[in-house]
């Protein structure tokens, strides 16, 4: 079937204008025909809007104990159209604020005078009774029930834990205007911040008609909130809890990983702050301390901290070098104190200054012979040096669920592009000792000592339980098991052997291995590491500790290690046994 | 009385100029009363995209529209590339992947996506006879829409995408299609409900459902409803007045600057107000039926059709919804919401229509 042209032409006019008429029958009907109700519809508006507040899941630590939570609290709010300014002394006494005061707040407002106005937060419950008994005669002021968030074990964990804040308007215009509100809260940092979606709920509301006194007289619909969903972390909140005091007035940070599953069992970074400054009213001034602190207390070391990892870095040098076939475990250096590419070279010292004579893989490993590492650097050259460092990850984030830092990997184009300079063999062996322009952070380094204590099975670790929420995580590497079995090896050594640099981490109760790093980060004393795992036959945890200008590895850290091995044992220890 | 006319004067089709002039001073009325209590000043934003606007238009004319619909396949590309790297590369704006920012400015690329369908389909339908191969063509010019459709509402932006679905029709029941399949593509569509239907977000799901049953949402959606309702229904027969209007200037009509400005036109200047501004919209529509009747060009005939059911539709679903006959979708209101890019289209759009007027003789 065919119509003519001109036809077709007269059915879509005909369809187009139709629509248009049918508007202007709708318009006709709206404005004319009840053209007066809706004029005193909006003459005296009375349906308001009043929000009620989803609560937001709690976050649990892997025991259940309770890492952040929220606990009801009463707001008092007002709306300034149907406020009366006579009520303002009233009001005032009731929540303790100067008529000055309430005249700002209601004038901040002056553009929306129908929405409501925060007057003050979190007041009794016996003032809100008191308001709620005078609210007949009090038109346009009602309470509100909100949430207030709570941090219990208020430092510990609080970096992973992280906090919320109001959303500012800036912030406001980029959400989903269905999801948040104007002063909704929202995740500012750590699992807060990445899993808000998850914990936030999705508010409710009420619709109500007021009378001209701005009291209610009828809902006219309602919408219950839907509460947040709760989180597990992997994280042991006792363990977080033991091994914090360890560090106390350091700089410091300490990993515990949980190889069997893979998750985090401890993250703690000092200083820290108690994230409830962030969420309780009235302590603002706290909260700017905490923002503006010079330690950088908001600054999560253990993720986020980049350093120069020292020796400890050798072990990724071990890799490159095994993994290449450029050394053998068996191959020997003989280390006379220092290290010179040829007569004209400077010398490059090894921190022994009397020399390890000549060593073995392990050897080297354990006593951390420079010269050893610094003879596996220049045989790797610059290129499959930092290409290899590059695949155990080093300069890229670790797949953790919370934002990390990437570190950098030095090479030839990077030195030119930043520093305008070319490459010189002595940055190579540098590089292979942990030093050069090196920068990791705690977590990467525990990758790097997971990998290796579970022989390829561990990498990247988890901090949340439930496995639908985690990120991908990269598991394949295709390192050979007897390059593991010689860094585990070595590792032992470095705590088992009388003439090991981490022999202070030795523990009574199972065989600890470790390599120890003491990173020159000029000026100023050196970094210590400590990175290890026990036991070391089937292994349970890989740990990291790291102070700031801890000055020796094997010393500052390797103490803070051992206790760490011990709280540990204490808590998990019908398990070892 | 030797007075004559230059001919490239007479050439302009005038009605479309002043309509277009018109409708554009009438949207700088209404976001002038729209914002002028707010921070932002989109009057004077609006007014430097208006200039803009208008300078595509007059150069649209003087370049004709042969030229763009040469070009029809390039742009085309272009707006789909847009459309995918809006998607994959821009912040979300208010929940959505559908502006990009450049500058001061935030460019809208579905906006441009319209008129690049229209150009595209005219040319292809022109090119291909009706009577032979038309299941096959029929399918060609299906993909040709239905892919910027798709992008568009993966933004998620459902007005716009919307918009692509009366284009399709209009354009292929004019250019001759089988009755028959005009149904299958209709039962198609409806069959396809669902699976977009889950593509949506749910505030857009409830904005459908709140169309169907208000009471759903009191505190969201239906709101809205009943907010915009009083507001187009207080302005009565004669409307409060330049200004004036309460519901709008009180912030009980949300986005009462872009997709709920015809609350404000209504609300001020009441039903006589809005009868005017609709009548001009009837004259624009049927000026380019008229354009259409007065050029044996088919590919000029399928765009100027095109644009004048992209224009009724938008002013349909847009002015509807503010009285509940349609849906909240969050389409703008043409020449008269805020935005540049809509009204840069728009210019464009009509521009294109009066240039196939201006060169109907060149056979």
């Amino acid at each position: 079937m065919m119509l003519k042209p001109s036809i077709r032409i007269y059915v879509l006019q005909f369809v187009m204008l139709g629509a248009l008429a049918l508007l202007v029958v709708g318009l006709f009907q709206t404005q004319v025909l009840r053209g007066g109700y809706y004029r005193r519809a909006s003459e005296q508006n009375r349906i308001r809007i009043i929000r009620l507040e989803a609560p937001r899941g709690n976050i649990y630590d892997r025991n259940g104990v309770l890492l952040a939570t929220s606990r009801p609290a009463y707001h008092v709010y007002a709306i300034p159209e149907d406020f009366d300014p006579q009520d303002i002394s009233t009001i005032g006494r009731f929540l303790n604020l100067s008529e000055v005061k309430i005249r700002t707040l209601l004038s901040q407002a002056r553009h929306a005078s129908f929405t409501p106005v925060l007057l003050k937060q979190d007041v009794s419950k016996e003032v809100a009774m008191k308001i709620e008994e005078r609210r007949p005669g009090l038109g346009g002021i009602f309470i509100q029930e909100g949430f207030i968030r709570s941090y219990p074990l208020k430092e510990v964990a609080a970096h992973l834990v992280g906090y919320i804040g109001k959303i500012s308007p800036e912030e406001y215009k980029n959400l989903d205007p269905s999801v948040y509100h104007y002063g909704s809260w929202i995740g500012r940092a750590g699992v807060e911040r990445v899993f808000d979606a998850h914990l936030r709920g999705e508010d409710g509301g009420r619709q109500l008609e007021v009378d001209a006194r701005g009291v209610p007289i009828r809902l006219m619909g309602e919408k219950e909130p839907v509460p947040g969903k709760d989180l597990y972390l992997t994280l042991d909140a006792r363990l977080e809890e033991k091994i914090r005091p360890l560090v106390q007035g350091r700089y410091a940070a300490i990993l515990v990983m949980d190889l069997k599953q893979g998750g985090m069992l401890a993250a703690t970074s000092t200083p820290s702050f108690d994230p409830n400054v962030f969420v309780t009213p009235g302590r603002a001034k706290e909260r700017l301390e905490v923002i503006g602190s010079k330690q950088r207390r908001l600054l999560d070391r253990s993720l986020n901290g980049l350093y120069p990892p020292g020796s400890i870095f050798k072990l990724a040098t071990a890799i490159a070098g095994l993994e290449t076939h450029t050394i053998t475990p068996h191959t020997t250096f003989n280390c006379p104190g220092y290290f010179r590419f040829n007569g004209r070279s400077r010398a490059f010292k090894c921190w022994f200054h009397e020399g390890h004579g000549r060593v073995d893989l392990y050897t080297a490993i354990e006593r951390s012979c420079n010269v050893y590492f610094f003879n596996v650097g220049r045989l790797l050259g610059e290129k499959r040096l930092s290409e290899y460092v590059k695949k155990l990850g080093f300069g890229s984030p670790v797949a953790l669920e919370l934002p990390t830092a990437g570190g950098l990997v030095p090479d030839a184009e990077w030195k030119k592009k930043i520093h305008r300079d070319s490459w010189y063999p002595g940055d190579t062996i540098t590089l292979a000792i942990g030093q050069s322009y090196l920068l990791v952070s705690p977590l990467q380094i525990l990758r790097l000592v997971a990998l290796v204590a579970s022989e390829g099975k561990r990498f990247d670790p988890f901090i949340v339980l439930e496995e639908d929420l985690r990120g991908k995580h990269e598991t394949h590497f295709s390192i050979r098991s007897e390059t593991f079995e010689t860094l585990r090896r070595g590792m032992l050594q470095v705590v088992q052997s009388n003439r090991g640099t981490g022999q202070l981490a030795r523990v009574n109760f199972a065989k600890l291995a470790a390599k120890t790093g003491t990173a020159q980060a000029p000026p100023g004393e050196a970094h210590a590491w400590f990175g290890g795992f026990f036991p070391y036959e089937n292994p349970e945890v890989a740990f990291v500790v790291f102070v700031e200008r801890g000055k020796s590895g094997g010393i500052t850290a390797g103490q803070i290690a051992k206790r760490v091995a011990h709280i540990y044992h204490e808590l998990y220890s019908p398990q070892i046994s | 009385m030797n007075f004559t006319v230059p001919k490239y004067l007479k050439e302009i089709h005038w009605p479309i100029v002043v309509l277009t002039l018109l409708l554009a001073f009438v949207g700088m009325v209404a976001i002038y009363s729209a914002s002028f209590r707010e921070a932002g000043d989109y009057t004077t934003k609006q007014f430097f995209w208006a200039l803009v606007a208008l300078g595509i238009f007059v150069a649209t004319i003087w370049i004709g529209y042969r030229a763009f619909l040469n070009l029809a396949n390039s742009i085309y590309m272009v707006t789909i590339g847009l459309l995918i790297w809006v998607l994959f590369f821009a912040p979300p704006i208010s929940g959505a992947h559908s502006w990009i920012k450049v500058g001061p400015f935030q460019i809208q690329p579905s906006e441009f996506a319209k008129i690049a369908t229209i150009m595209v389909l005219a040319n292809f339908l022109a090119a291909r006879s009706p009577i032979i191969h038309q299941k096959r063509n029929l399918i060609l010019a299906f993909f040709l829409v239905a892919l910027p459709t798709l992008l568009v509402l993966k933004q998620p932006d459902l007005g716009s995408a919307l918009v692509f679905l009366p284009l399709l029709l209009a354009m292929i029941f004019y250019w001759g299609v089988n009755i028959r399949y005009l149904v299958i593509l209709f039962l198609l569509s409806f069959a396809s409900l669902p699976m977009i239907w889950s593509n949506l977000k749910p505030y857009q799901q409830k904005r459908i459902l709140v169309f169907m049953n208000p009471s759903i949402d009191p505190i969201g959606a239906s709101y809205t409803a009943i907010q915009s309702k009083i507001a187009v229904g207080s302005g009565g027969l004669l409307g409060k007045g330049w200004l004036e209007g309460t519901q709008t200037q009180l912030d009980f009509v949300p986005e009462h600057h872009t997709d709920f400005i015809f609350c404000v036109l209504a609300e001020e200047f009441g039903f006589l107000g809005v009868l005017a501004v609709i009548l001009l919209f009837v004259l624009l529509i049927r000026s380019a039926y008229q354009v259409m009747n007065h050029t044996t060009d088919l590919r000029a005939k399928l765009l100027a059709l095109g644009i004048a059911s992209y224009l009724a539709f938008q002013v349909f679903i847009n002015i509807g919804m503010t009285i509940g006959i349609t849906p909240i979708t969050g389409l703008t209101l043409p020449f008269l919401s805020y935005g540049g890019s809509s009204l840069v289209t728009t210019f464009f759009a009509l521009g294109l229509v009066a240039s196939i007027y201006k060169e109907r003789s060149i056979f």
